[in-house]
């Protein structure tokens, strides 16, 4: 239980780790675009886990960063496949950041860091906790975003009409991401390092 | 000498496996997947030409000619590739044989849109599209070039794109 609660709060991937933030930066326009992406990234983080920890005493130490990369793009293209195929919706509107996936660097640390050193079932729940905690992270952004850049969530129209017409535009631009980040990392660290 | 061929079997066998079930995740998919794409171009194409009973492919993926329920031809729909802000802006156009268009649809950034989410993106909207049907080769113009349609705020080089787009596509395919 330890495991998993770490990676929502004290190890946070986004907002405390800091790993894998060029994904967060870019799929963090929208809520759905951000939920989309943090579903995927749970599925792939915890597969690649249990199967590094299932062949962590079998993989040489010199090889295991080719073997763990090769198991990580296995299963996000295999991600990516099921989606086309069985959930197009949601693979229309997650698009080229799927296959992106593979270049998280999230995945591959939880994967060196932890899955190489700890116990399937440990792993497991590290790779949904960690995997829970970047969606959090990222969907969190996408409703700031949304909300000011366009003034949506989920395509939903809040605060008003006259507000969606004129929104903070920047918001949902790329410097937009880096500013929403930056306030979210100081408000965590502030609250987690008291 | 002999660690080193050890480790290259290893690796070998882990390429194997990874390959085996990739295979076989493509091979249950793959059909799906093109059964997809064939269904969508479908409706696609009925969708721009609503008019259209049947529609009979003239160049693959590129040209169609459309026919009534009396099997005569009534207009062509053309797939154009205008160059945006991102890349090409793959196109879907239905115009009818005296040149008025009957619907365009803009393909999703999954089939390779690459314009910017929330801005050139905006193209897809139907508000956007909508505003070509009826319309005849002259007419296309943003107002901003002194014309009658409206640009997408913050993304007039998408606009402009589609619209030349469409525009080119015409001049092309209808003689």
């Amino acid at each position: 239980m330890k495991h998993f609660i770490n990676g929502i709060i004290k190890e946070n991937p986004v907002l405390v780790l800091m790993l894998g933030l060029c994904p967060v930066l870019a799929v963090s326009g929208t809520v759905r675009d951000a939920a989309g992406m943090g579903v995927a990234v749970i599925f792939v983080l915890t597969c690649s886990n249990i199967v590094i920890s299932l062949i962590k005493n079998w993989v040489p130490s010199q090889l295991r960063i080719p073997i763990f990369i090769i198991v990580i793009s296995t299963f996000v293209t295999i991600n990516d496949y099921t989606m086309q195929a069985y959930f197009p919706e949601l693979y229309k509107v997650l698009g080229v950041f799927v296959p992106l996936i593979v270049v998280n660097c999230i995945i591959l640390a939880r994967a060196e860091a932890f899955a190489s050193r700890h116990s399937v079932s440990a792993s497991i729940l590290d790779g949904l906790g960690i995997g829970i905690g970047f969606t959090l992270a990222v969907v969190a952004m996408g409703a700031i975003r949304e909300a000011l850049g366009s003034g949506t969530i989920l395509g939903k129209t809040i605060i008003g009409e006259s507000f969606r017409e004129n929104s903070v535009l920047l918001m949902i631009l790329p410097p937009g991401a880096f500013l929403v980040i930056a306030f979210l990392m100081a408000g965590m660290n502030k609250w987690v390092k008291k | 000498m002999k660690n080193a061929f050890k480790l290259a079997i290893k690796l070998l066998i882990i390429c194997v496996i990874s390959a085996g079930a990739l295979a076989l995740v493509y091979n249950k998919t793959q059909p799906v997947i093109e059964e997809m794409k064939r269904k969508k171009l479908k409706s696609n194409l009925r969708s721009v030409f609503k008019n259209a009973v049947r529609f009979e492919t003239i160049k693959e993926d590129t040209l169609w000619h459309a026919f009534d329920e009396s099997d005569s031809l009534i207009g062509i729909a053309f797939k154009a590739y205008p160059r945006g802000y991102g890349g090409p802006i793959e196109t879907l156009v239905g115009v009818k044989l005296d040149g008025k268009i009957t619907g365009i649809i803009i393909a999703s950034p999954s089939e390779g849109l690459k314009e910017t989410p929330g801005l050139g993106l905006k193209v897809r909207e139907k508000w956007f599209t909508d505003q070509f049907v009826e319309k005849k080769k002259e007419d296309l113009l943003l107002k901003k070039d002194g014309g009658t349609l409206d640009a997408i705020t913050a993304a007039t080089i998408s606009s402009r794109a589609v619209v030349r787009g469409v525009a080119d596509g015409l001049e092309r395919y209808l003689k």
